[in-house]
């Protein structure tokens, strides 16, 4: 009976002894995730004095980010989306840490990984915005330079260089998160590859008349410009 | 130390020489001949031409007696020196405004070395205004074609002169006379690593010497005729190279400006003659094309700047014939107001926002062309009046606008 009566406590003991040393990882986690969601509350809600202060969303309407957000259907105000963001990001970063807390080698295999790859997902995001105030200043350069030098088709110059700019940045970013990296690669080849070659046949195309009458004039516009109107 | 001098005349050069002997003679017989007694320095401050300019300078002669004027008491004397700093015309005569304080000269003048119509006279017109009449700042006035100069006649005339309230007709003319004081003036302002040394020195000058209350006047010079200017320098950044400066001058004295209404004249030197010009082509269907291209592809970027009530006028612009093409002066009085202060609160990178201004002025040149081609220069000039008035009518939208 005594053997039976063993057979059963045993396994609870071994349970109740597991928990036991498990039990203070769990109380660590658990602290380490409140603590977590105190700081990233906290630090939220001090970044986004910082940012009405610094008059942040006015920034982001002269540098073009609200439009951005406005265009994927965000309607709210980019110091709070900013905010946000720092703040799930935080929270997520707590959480990490609270598992490995627990000290089970998957999770600490899973959060290694994670806090490995975040360098790189930090690098496509800086990558994806830079590109993006790139794309957008050069867009706007172009677009600009266009219709001061008469150019009929000065918005879909300008929208093909957009184009360009956003194909090499998003295949930048791609790259550096490592998803797929070689169909990546070579899908930004086929794609980058094409839009030029198709960008060189159209404007040879278009430029035999035009270039036909440049040669024929023998830079009789030129000339013209020359013995204009003196605007200073 | 230095040698001390009364006169000094600045000519910021680079590969010049095929104008500057004519530039440095006409100012030496000048000097001869309209200051014989005063002890006078001519100092080339050169950007460091290829084309042999030092050498012409050196060696340009001049004839007295030919010019039936006696030998001065003391020859000018001739410094070339290359200027240090940023390359540009500012830091050019930043040596010049160095070399007057250091000389103690009175009266100081500068003049382009690349003009074919200067004549001795121009010397006696812009430092005898200092001189003898007490002035700190000569402008000069020029006989120009009527189509010529639609900057300034558009913009910066305007503005320059709703704003500070003095009608100075060449606010950006390029030859000057100023005092020892006005120099002193000049080289004390933290400038000099600017925009300000590369471009602008002209507007600069100007604006300074009406903004903090210097004696201004004006001396009418004649024609102006220079070497032709290169066929590729782009319209674009011409513009913004004078508006840019023009509107950061705006910012920096927007607690002056605020309080100035109304403007007077200033006092004109000079005999006033109207000289037969080269007639000036303009193809004011290209302009017309440029405008209407901006509209079609720039709409949006307006939208921000002017609004949309403004922005409805000029979509009704485009939609006239060439014929009937008219922009009315309250609008481009908008327009400009707007683009200042889109400047001021930095809506748009500086290139970007006063590119986008070129079809907008090259839709208001012509018009003016349009408008003035039957008429003769007092004509023109009476037009360009009406819309110095529009820019002083208008201004209180400005300074309301202004926070």
């Amino acid at each position: 009976m005594e053997g039976f009566l063993n057979l059963i406590l045993e396994p609870i003991n071994e349970v109740y002894l597991k928990f036991k040393g498990f039990f203070p990882n769990l109380l660590a986690m658990l602290t380490i995730i409140i603590i977590g969601v105190f700081v990233a509350w906290l630090v939220k809600t001090v970044l986004l004095k910082f940012f009405r202060a610094i008059k942040f969303d006015s920034w982001c309407d002269r540098m073009g980010f609200t439009a951005l957000l406005r265009k994927a259907d965000i309607w709210s105000k980019p110091a709070d989306i900013f905010a946000v963001a720092v703040y799930w990001f935080m929270i997520i970063g707590f959480l990490m840490v609270g598992f490995s807390a627990l000290n089970i080698q998957a999770i600490d295999s899973l959060v290694s990984q994670f806090f490995l790859y975040l360098p790189r997902a930090f690098s496509a995001v800086v990558i994806l915005l830079i590109g993006y105030m790139v794309a957008g200043f050069l867009g706007r350069a172009v677009l600009i330079a266009a219709v001061n030098s008469g150019l009929h088709y000065a918005k879909l110059l300008a929208e093909a260089v957009r184009l360009l700019l956003t194909v090499l940045i998003l295949a930048m970013a791609l790259e550096q998160l490592q998803v797929a990296p070689s169909i990546v690669v070579a899908a930004f080849s086929i794609i980058f590859g094409g839009i030029v070659i198709a960008l060189a046949i159209s404007f040879g195309v278009a430029g035999i008349d035009p270039a036909r009458r440049m040669i024929e004039s023998g830079g009789e516009e030129k000339k013209k410009e020359k013995g204009d109107v003196e605007h200073v | 130390m230095a040698e001390n001098a009364d006169i000094v005349i600045g000519i910021p050069s680079y590969n010049n020489a095929k104008t500057v002997g004519h530039v440095i003679r006409a100012v030496d017989a000048g000097l001869a001949k309209y200051f014989p007694d005063k002890k006078a320095v001519i100092i080339n401050s050169d950007g460091g031409s290829k084309d042999g300019t030092s050498e012409v300078i050196k060696n340009a002669v001049i004839d007295h007696n030919a010019l039936l004027i006696q030998h001065p008491l003391s020859m000018a004397h001739r410094i070339t020196t290359p200027y240090h700093g940023i390359p540009g015309k500012g830091s050019a005569i930043r040596t010049v405004f160095q070399t007057a304080v250091d000389m103690g000269a009175s009266a100081c003048a500068i003049v382009d070395s690349d003009l074919r119509s200067i004549t001795p006279e121009w010397i006696e017109l812009l430092i005898s205004p200092v001189l003898k009449e007490g002035n700190d700042f000569v402008a000069p006035l020029y006989d120009r074609h009527k189509f010529d100069g639609t900057i300034t006649n558009s913009i910066v005339y305007p503005m320059t002169r709703a704003f500070y309230g003095k009608r100075i007709r060449q606010p950006i003319g390029g030859e000057f006379g100023f005092s020892g004081n006005m120099a002193e003036f000049y080289l004390k302002q933290d400038v000099w690593e600017t925009d300000v040394a590369r471009f602008g020195i002209d507007i600069w000058m100007t604006t300074e010497a009406i903004a903090n209350d210097f004696r201004v006047c004006q001396a009418f010079l004649g024609a102006k005729i220079h070497d032709p200017k290169d066929p590729g320098s782009d319209l674009s950044e011409m513009l913004v190279q004078v508006v840019s400066s023009l509107f950061d001058l705006t910012e920096k004295h927007s607690d002056k400006w605020k309080e100035v209404k109304g403007s007077v004249d200033v006092s004109t030197f000079g005999f006033r003659y109207h000289v037969g010009l080269e007639h000036v082509k303009v193809n004011v269907e290209r302009m017309l094309k440029i405008f209407r291209e901006g509209q079609n592809n720039l709409k949006g970027m307006w939208l921000d700047i002017i609004g949309s009530g403004d922005l409805g006028e000029v979509l009704v612009l485009g939609a006239l014939s060439d014929k009937d093409f008219r922009f009315p002066l309250k609008l481009w009085t908008r327009i400009i107001y707007d683009y200042a202060i889109a400047y001021h609160k930095k809506k748009l990178p500086p290139q970007h926002l006063i590119k986008s201004l070129v079809p907008l002025y090259l839709g208001k040149t012509a018009s003016f062309v349009m408008e003035v081609e039957e008429m003769d220069k007092d004509g023109a000039e009476a037009e360009i009046e009406k819309l110095c008035m529009e820019f002083e009518a208008n201004k209180e939208y400005l300074v309301n606008s202004w926070k």
